[in-house]
């Protein structure tokens, strides 16, 4: 594809059974200030069936466009289908960027899209810009986060790239854009091969969290005692509106599913907060909450090495500690409740 | 039902949890780190000799890399692959994720394939894309992040559990079919003394480029669309964090619970 006529920035948003990922704002977000910085415009792919929801939310992002993309193939998440489907869109208009989230299907779609192209694809991007010579530029992490890598890509187009969840503060644009809703169809397998999604089975989710969607992401360690204790973390858990999520050790002792295991043997996550109870921070861990913005600790070990790299760090009991603050929230949700009702009357 | 030529991609790479910063220069540590199989290699290549235990066929192993890479397929022999092959020519140096896949592909193709199974990442670029990317470049579907693999009694389809951010879905896929390997599928069989002795007497091909055909413009650092500028180590919150002892119970609650608040994460 030629660089030089290729324009537009794209953005492919993630929505389930009726609900918008929030990393797509997010991605939306850094959408326009690139979109901005190389002045082009900004759109947004959705693909799934009934998405008229996603518009009212999307209209604020500063997309120019919103396209939706539907279809009796897209009613479970095939990657082949939506690379296919994406393909023929950018056939059509040749945008020069197109961001996908770094989630479980966003790294599939992008790269088979990549790889049908021919063009670059930077994944699990922690930061994304445009330098002075107008060049799109991708931060990812490697080596387990022990180091950045600054990427550029060659002059094919679109360039892509994914980004992790939660890295930038999703943002309501500040220019006036009404961004015009297009449709479009999908387009279904290759008649050469064949595959069904037979089902999709939410189990992880209603237990444990999404450990990529939620803000605070609460990680136990062996030091957690037992399995029983898991009881208590997971009220904390829904205190916090956190995910649950643990060590190597605790997953291989069947305490939590594989799903759930943070770090170099499971998944890499970037939460606000990543609260890490008897947690010891053995490197294998560590490198899967690198990019948190915060780490909380709790710990009875004063010489874990999880508090050399906590920003607020507890030595002590956790069977004492998190029933302790359990009750502290608890306490505080139900005076905020007298408070309101006192409010009303 | 037909026998099964299952291929293994493969990638050595340093152990990262070895790694370590040098906290003047704040460059990274690498000499004195071991090489290993990528660790989800060694799941991908378990699975691959358990479906050929009950269907008979065979199992090469691929991987691209410098002769010392010889050292992860020694690894895979000793583990019962029938046949292993390094992609090693200095046009492949330099390789980006799609330049690697393109590689893997084209030798895929060349030495025939019913299925291909892969590591969902390797721990030092962690990308999770080489799979899926030579999934299309051979045109076939594929499967990431598999926990469950059911290979149909006529070697000619499978049913796969994939590992999704909610929980799982259960696809049917015709056979080819590339399947990407996630921890939670097998657990890797651990070669004895004699066997990893064994595997070292066993030959491993070295294919080049011309091997498989390829032109120096469409491997290695020349045929790689993505390149790095620069890289860097970067600023880990290490001992700025303030640690309290829970003794003080209420103290340590309050000041957690202020951190919350200021973290917009409770009101």
């Amino acid at each position: 594809m030629n660089s030089t006529k290729s324009s537009g920035v794209w953005v492919v948003g993630e929505q389930k059974d009726g609900q918008l990922a929030v990393v797509t704002l997010e991605l939306l977000t850094i959408g326009r200030l690139i979109a901005n910085l190389l002045k082009q415009e900004l759109a947004i792919i959705i693909i799934g069936n009934e998405l008229e929801y996603v518009v009212e939310i999307l209209r604020e992002y500063g997309a120019n466009r919103i396209v939706l993309v539907s279809g009796e193939c897209v009613e479970h998440f095939i990657p082949e289908v939506h690379s296919n489907s994406i393909a023929a869109l950018i056939a059509k208009d040749s945008p020069s960027i197109v961001l996908f989230p770094a989630t479980y299907d966003g790294r599939d779609v992008a790269a088979r899209l990549s790889a049908k192209l021919g063009v670059g694809l930077a994944a699990d991007c922690t930061d994304l810009t445009v330098d002075e010579q107008g060049r799109f530029i991708q931060v990812r992490p490697a080596f387990g986060g022990n180091l950045m890598a600054v990427i550029a890509q060659s002059v094919a187009t679109p360039q892509l790239a994914t980004l992790r969840p939660h890295i930038i503060k999703p943002a309501k644009s500040q220019q006036k854009i009404e961004p015009v809703v297009e449709h479009a169809s999908a387009i279904g397998l290759p008649n050469l091969y064949d595959k069904v999604i037979l089902k999709t089975v939410r189990e992880v989710i209603e237990e444990y969290g999404n450990l990529d969607e939620a803000e605070v992401v609460i990680g136990v360690g062996r030091g957690l005692g037992k399995i029983a204790n898991l009881k208590m973390v997971n009220q904390l858990a829904t205190l916090l509106e956190a995910a649950v999520g643990g060590s190597r050790g605790v997953v291989d002792a069947g305490w939590l599913p594989h799903n759930q295991q943070i770090g170099l043997t499971g998944r890499v996550i970037s939460p606000k907060m990543y609260l890490a109870l008897g947690i010891s921070g053995a490197v294998q861990h560590l490198v899967g909450v690198r990019t948190a913005k915060e780490i909380v600790a709790i710990n009875i070990d004063a010489n874990a090495p999880i508090f050399k790299v906590a920003t607020f760090g507890i030595v002590g009991d956790l069977t004492i500690i998190v029933p302790a603050l359990i009750k502290q929230l608890e306490s505080k949700i139900s005076n905020r409740g007298v408070a309101a009702s006192e409010n009303l009357t | 039902m037909s026998l099964l030529r299952i291929v293994v991609c493969v990638k050595q790479v340093p152990d990262v949890a070895e790694i370590r910063i040098d906290e003047i220069t704040h460059t990274l540590i690498r000499s004195g780190v071991p090489s290993i199989l990528n660790p989800f290699d060694e799941f991908a290549v378990e699975e691959a000799l358990k479906v050929r235990e009950r269907f008979g066929g065979d199992v090469t192993a691929i991987s691209m890399g410098p002769p010392q890479a010889k050292e992860a397929l020694y690894r895979c022999l000793a583990m019962g692959v029938d046949r292993a092959i390094l992609l090693s020519d200095s046009k492949f140096a330099g390789a980006d994720t799609w330049a690697t896949a393109r590689t893997l592909a084209m030798t895929i193709q060349k030495i025939g394939f019913d299925l291909v199974i892969c590591g969902m990442k390797a721990v030092d670029g962690e990308t999770c894309q080489v799979g899926p990317q030579v999934a299309e470049l051979l045109n076939i579907p594929h499967v990431s992040y598999v926990k469950r693999l059911d290979v149909n009694a006529d070697g000619a389809s499978l049913v796969a559990e994939r590992m999704t951010e909610q929980g799982h879905q259960v696809v049917r896929s015709s056979i080819p079919c590339l399947l990407t390997a996630s921890k939670a599928l097998n657990f890797p069989r651990l070669p004895t003394i004699i066997k990893q002795m064994a595997a070292r007497k066993k030959t491993i091909d070295i294919f080049t480029a011309e091997d498989i055909g390829a032109q120096k413009e469409q491997v290695g650092l020349l045929g790689s669309r993505t390149h790095v500028l620069k890289v860097y180590t970067p600023n880990l919150s290490t001992g700025e964090g303030k640690i309290v002892s829970g003794d003080d119970l209420g103290s340590a609650i309050t000041q957690l619970l202020e951190l919350f608040k200021k973290g917009g994460i409770t009101q």
